[in-house]
């Protein structure tokens, strides 16, 4: 309990550090919560962009699209190169190594391909989320232990049997946790594609804002998109707490 | 049925490393009557592990075959071959009685039926009431007994144990093997039960076969001829254990010196 | 499978790779304005290294100021958080939310606040390689087996030395480890800093050349700063193993 009066002693302290120090300075440029607070009431009025909900929606769709894409690729070759025995050995390496290099310097190139509506975004996003996912397949299969697999021959059990009653439910951890990495992950993608370069979308919001140094607005867009985050990797953790459950 | 449960012929086999290969077995040759308590025993790295993998249809032999009940094996066949491991290999994931369950689900047997049988089985093994729970709530010794629960589930008459004991301490190894005795009395089932304690050997079984260092060969077969419940501490138990102790004594030491 | 045939497998699977990439480009499978094929690359690389690599070198030196301040920062406070408890409860979960958080959205205030050019890069580059640093660390020192620690002061180690000869080397995995991958976040955060605030570095090189369809120059370009990051990870990981041989 203690513990908690001190974390909201900390927040507490620094917004109030915050807006007295913007208030010192030039509010425009530093920002005080009381200014972020009334913006963020006029952008939910939708009095600040009319069209906020579009962009919003936009965003949400890209995301969805491009974790779709990052689960079903993701698990594709996670399996396939992580089942049969030597594949995983060749290729993994590979894909660890592809993590040394910072994702972004790929987004130029994808604006080049895709232009710069959704596709590229999407594709982004995709690229982010991808990986996690790969990864988290073959780390999991990796981690089933051989003996169950041995036993359950014993009783009987053929490859069809052994992947389904054996890998799938001794992976299940891992596999949640790379899922909901990626999910992270790809938000990210497509919060910083919109950002870098859009004609519409929650990021591009941000940007246009910043643009227009409407910087009470962009507070605003940047709190809003925040709270996304946080609801999206909050669902995400039900999720894996509720799974993580029923697989004991 | 008068053909004997399991017949093994001239077993070979060699396992490849990276190195080469490493031969585990060599022309074994052994017949298991209908309904015996038989005991491997060997020094460490003698093959008995694999020599019952074989039997269980887990490994192929390079040469020689198994036959059971008069055919020949071809992979592992629940209906005949129960096996139980050291390691009790329970899925972590699935209760007690899950655990149970899970050769009869792999037969189609519908889920009342399972329930039933597992349930069933649980009693006897003394874990009436632990159904629900999931291994990492168990011991060693509870474990190893879900694990038994489940190859008895199977109701096939063989039964395979390789070190079922080997993890436990020693009080509980014990009790597990008095335990045991009771089950194969009241199921009649033929067991091959692989250790390398003279005293389990002793206890549990009818016949004993020693086993050699690496390339494991049979060396010798005793007969227990000794009245139940066994006497550790009798006069006939003690000639037997020494017999046994002079066989296998050379191949311990063979097995203790050999090269990493 | 040998480490040899590994390395067979892998390289072959991307010449594969690189020679089917080459077929689509030269039969127009892809379109040529957007796509380059490996030959054009290379020989992009080629023309573009002399002003590709002036560029990665600004990039570069704005990095290793992050990572200076990240390494300095996520380092002090990892250490002081992980050891004194208190601290711990109260400010881990705050880290770990910040760390979660999508920095980007507060790109645009950090521009605000200290213009363009080298500064905000550095500032960025710091926010985003501090995290991870830290929270490593902060991991390292807390998962530290006790017991070494009471026997070297049951053998009347005094504080310093307990710190110097026990703790210490037994945190170095996860400072190095903190350090390995603080590295690619500096450079991530000085990358997208410069990609959008138009900064003079490789990142505005590279929306440069998207923005002027030149794919065999951009490809060459995303080669050349990949290479160099890589180079730098696997240096670091030499690194690690020299110092953690004990493990």
């Amino acid at each position: 309990m203690r513990v908690l009066a001190w974390r909201a002693a900390v927040l507490v302290g620094l917004l109030g550090a915050w807006e007295l120090w913007a208030g010192r300075q030039d509010p425009l440029l530093y920002i005080p919560p009381s200014k972020i607070v009334p913006a963020l009431g006029r952008l939910l009025a939708l009095e600040t962009y009319p069209s906020l909900p579009e962009h919003l929606g936009l965003t949400v769709v890209e995301v969805l699209v491009a974790y779709g894409l990052a689960v079903a690729l993701g698990l594709g070759l996670g399996f396939l190169l992580g089942l049969p025995r030597h594949l995983g050995e060749i290729y993994e390496p590979i894909l660890s190594g592809l993590y040394a290099i910072p994702s972004v310097v790929w987004y130029p190139s994808l604006m080049l391909f895709f232009g710069l509506g959704p596709a590229s975004k999407i594709a982004f996003g995709f690229l982010l989320g991808f990986f996690p996912v790969v990864l988290a397949v073959l780390a999991g299969i990796r981690s089933v232990d051989r003996h169950l697999l041995t036993v359950a021959r014993a009783l009987g059990a053929g490859p069809g049997a052994c992947f389904v009653k054996v890998v799938l439910p001794g992976m299940t951890a891992t596999l949640l946790a790379g899922l909901r990495a990626g999910l992270a992950l790809t938000l990210v993608g497509v919060l910083v594609g919109e950002v870098l370069g859009a004609r519409a979308g929650l990021g591009y919001l941000i940007n246009y804002a910043y643009g227009l140094l409407r910087t009470a607005d962009y507070a605003a867009l940047a709190a809003l998109a925040l709270v996304l985050v946080v609801l999206i990797d909050g669902a995400a953790a039900v999720v894996e707490a509720r799974a993580r459950r029923w697989t004991g | 049925m008068s053909l004997p449960p399991i017949e093994v012929r001239d077993l070979s086999k060699r396992w490849v490393t990276r190195d080469g290969s490493v031969p585990a077995l060599e022309g074994i040759s052994l017949t298991v009557a209908a309904h015996e308590f038989l005991t491997v025993l060997g020094p460490s790295g003698c093959g008995k592990s694999t020599l019952l993998s074989i039997i269980g249809g887990l490994v192929r032999p390079d040469a020689g075959e198994v036959r059971i009940g008069g055919e020949p094996t071809d992979g592992p066949d629940p209906r005949k071959v129960a096996m139980v491991f050291q390691d009790p290999g329970l899925f972590p994931w699935r209760t007690a009685l899950e655990n149970v369950e899970f050769g009869l689900e792999l037969q189609g047997v519908s889920a009342a039926r399972r329930r039933e049988i597992a349930r069933g089985l649980l009693g006897p093994v003394g874990l009436r009431g632990f159904e629900k729970r999931y291994p990492r709530e168990l011991s060693g010794g509870m474990k190893q007994r879900v694990a038994i629960a489940r190859a008895l589930a199977l109701d096939s008459p063989i039964l395979l144990m390789d070190e079922p004991f080997g993890a436990l301490d020693e009080q509980t190894r014990l009790l597990m093997g008095e335990w045991l005795l009771g089950i194969w009395t009241a199921t009649r089932k033929t067991v091959v039960f692989v250790t390398h304690s003279l005293q389990e050997a002793i206890v549990l079984s009818q016949r004993i076969v020693v086993m050699t260092a690496r390339p494991g060969r049979i060396k010798a077969s005793f007969e227990v001829g000794l009245p139940s419940p066994r006497d550790l501490a009798s006069a006939e138990a003690t000639v037997l254990r020494g017999r046994l102790w002079a066989e296998i004594r050379e191949e311990s030491r063979r097995a203790f010196e050999v090269e990493p | 499978m040998s480490p040899g045939t590994r390395r067979l497998a892998q390289l072959g699977s991307l010449a594969a790779l690189a020679g089917l990439w080459e077929t689509a480009v030269r039969l127009d499978w892809v379109d040529s304005l957007f796509v380059a094929a490996p030959s054009a690359v290379a020989r992009a690389i080629l023309l573009i290294a002399p002003e590709a690599g002036r560029l990665l070198g600004e990039t570069l030196g704005k990095t290793v100021l992050a990572y200076a301040l990240s390494v300095g920062l996520g380092i002090g406070l990892g250490l002081v958080i992980g050891a004194v408890r208190h601290l711990y409860d109260v400010l881990n979960p705050f880290l770990v939310a910040l760390y979660a958080l999508p920095k980007i959205l507060v790109l645009p205030w950090i521009l605000l606040i200290f213009g363009l050019g080298t500064p905000p890069a550095v500032v960025y580059g710091t926010l985003h390689g501090f995290f991870p640093i830290c929270l490593l660390v902060i991991g390292g020192v807390r998962d530290i087996d006790r017991i070494p620690v009471l026997v070297a002061r049951s053998m009347g180690a005094t504080t310093w030395q307990v710190y110097w000869k026990v703790i210490l080397p037994a945190v170095l995995p996860a400072v190095l480890a903190g350090m390995r991958l603080g590295i690619i976040f500096c450079l991530l955060g000085v990358l997208v800093v410069e990609m959008f605030g138009g900064i003079r570095g490789t990142g505005f090189l590279l929306t440069t050349l998207a923005n002027a369809f030149q794919p065999a120059e951009l490809f060459a370009a995303t080669a050349l700063v990949s290479f160099l990051s890589v180079a730098v990870v696997l240096a670091l990981e030499g690194l690690n193993r020299r110092l953690s041989h004990w493990r």
